[in-house]
């Protein structure tokens, strides 16, 4: 484990894996994880492994507020997160250009960090995720408000409802979620940040792959990626929703080496496919 | 015959008995964190419901795990193998079967 001191009080734990046994490193990818519930474990410990054995240096960090970094109570706009991403690439000293890999929140990071980089992006690959529009930034006020207001508000009887009807893991993330979204300022910031215009999001001219569960509502975002960005594929995996990379990681993660490798078919990849 | 960092090599593997001591020891570091010093650890403990630990104190696991055995034992790569709801039910006991298998497999290469 490695812990990153980006100073200001601000700490990321990041973890690096690459090829082993002194295979040649052919790419960087740097991943990047979603909102509240989410962390470098949904890499860490579902495609990493094989972009590693595939000869990838694999970079994971939890963003601030998450995992196993530290929650200052301010700085959570997307422009703080991309800021966030570039310090600690500057401070591990990947310098080249890199893969850039995203969930949700993580890949509407990894896009804005495209646009502002683009001689640092090699390529972007989406995960139920989207670059930030005045759609999207209304409808994270939505969602943020809902955590508010349930969670962070009412925890007591909403931890109580998701034991019952979902699972006590599921509670316990609710439970670190709702710390995170009443002893900070996400859920504020998050629908403040600055949002690209649609000629800044054209700009973006690498290789963007969009990944969406079959039963996402992200799902319909696929036409419009295609018709907005010069070089977009996407893929809808049927049977899934939002935790389609967890869930279906041999699938996801064969489509993004995929793309990093340059071929053209995808690989599929040993690892857990729930369906 | 003793390596570098102290494990024992050559003929003597690591056995279910020390692996399991040994992977307590990691848990207990773990739990500490969150102010439990006090939990029985079984070889059908699981890491979820028994322990509560979250995907992302597993990855601590794995740094812990790493500094124990090097690269003879990879938990990513275990864990990257198995379905969501295997890791759920994940339990101790199946970690230390991996630790001793893995450990035989790289003695005997």
């Amino acid at each position: 484990m490695a812990i990153v001191d980006l100073g200001g009080g601000l700490r990321l734990h990041a973890q690096r894996i690459g090829p082993r046994g002194g295979r040649p490193v052919t790419a960087t990818a740097v991943l990047v994880h979603g909102l509240l519930t989410d962390s470098l474990a949904s890499y860490y410990f579902t495609v990493a492994p094989a972009f590693a054995a595939s000869g990838i240096d694999v970079v994971m960090y939890d963003l601030r507020g998450h995992g196993r970094s530290t929650r200052p109570a301010t700085g959570y706009t997307l422009d703080d997160s991309i800021d966030d991403l570039e310090a600690l690439l500057d401070r591990l000293e990947v310098t080249g250009p890199v893969h850039l890999v995203g969930n949700s929140y993580g890949g509407t990071v990894a896009f804005g960090y495209a646009a502002r980089h683009p001689e640092r992006t090699t390529s972007v690959t989406l995960i139920e995720s989207e670059p930030a529009t005045a759609a999207w930034a209304g409808k994270l006020d939505g969602i943020l408000g809902r955590v508010m207001h349930e969670l962070a508000h009412n925890e007591a009887d909403a931890i109580a409802w998701i034991t019952a009807n979902r699972s006590q893991n599921t509670a316990r993330l609710a439970k670190g979620a709702a710390r995170l979204a009443r002893e900070t300022t996400l859920a504020q910031d998050i629908p403040a940040s600055r949002v690209l215009t649609e000629a800044e999001i054209s700009s973006v001219r690498c290789p963007v792959l969009g990944v969406y569960g079959g039963d996402s509502d992200l799902a319909g975002l696929a036409p419009w990626m295609e018709s907005v960005l010069p070089d977009c594929r996407t893929v809808v995996v049927p049977g899934h929703e939002h935790s389609v990379l967890v869930e279906a990681s041999g699938t996801v993660g064969g489509h993004i080496l995929s793309l990093i490798l340059g071929s053209a078919a995808p690989v599929q990849l040993a690892g857990a496919d729930a369906r | 015959m003793t390596s570098l960092n102290g494990h024992r090599t050559g003929t003597g593997v690591e056995g279910q008995e020390a692996v399991l001591a040994d992977i307590t020891a990691m848990l207990a570091t773990l739990l500490d964190e969150y102010g439990l010093d006090d939990v029985e650890i079984r070889m059908d403990t699981t890491f979820n419901r028994d322990l509560e630990l979250e995907s992302i104190d597993l990855v601590a696991l794995a740094g812990l795990l790493e500094e124990k055995y090097g690269n003879r034992v990879n938990f990513a790569e275990f864990l990257a193998g198995m379905e969501f709801d295997e890791i759920i039910e994940l339990t101790v006991g199946r970690l230390v079967e991996h630790v001793v298998a893995s450990l035989k497999a790289t003695e005997a290469s």
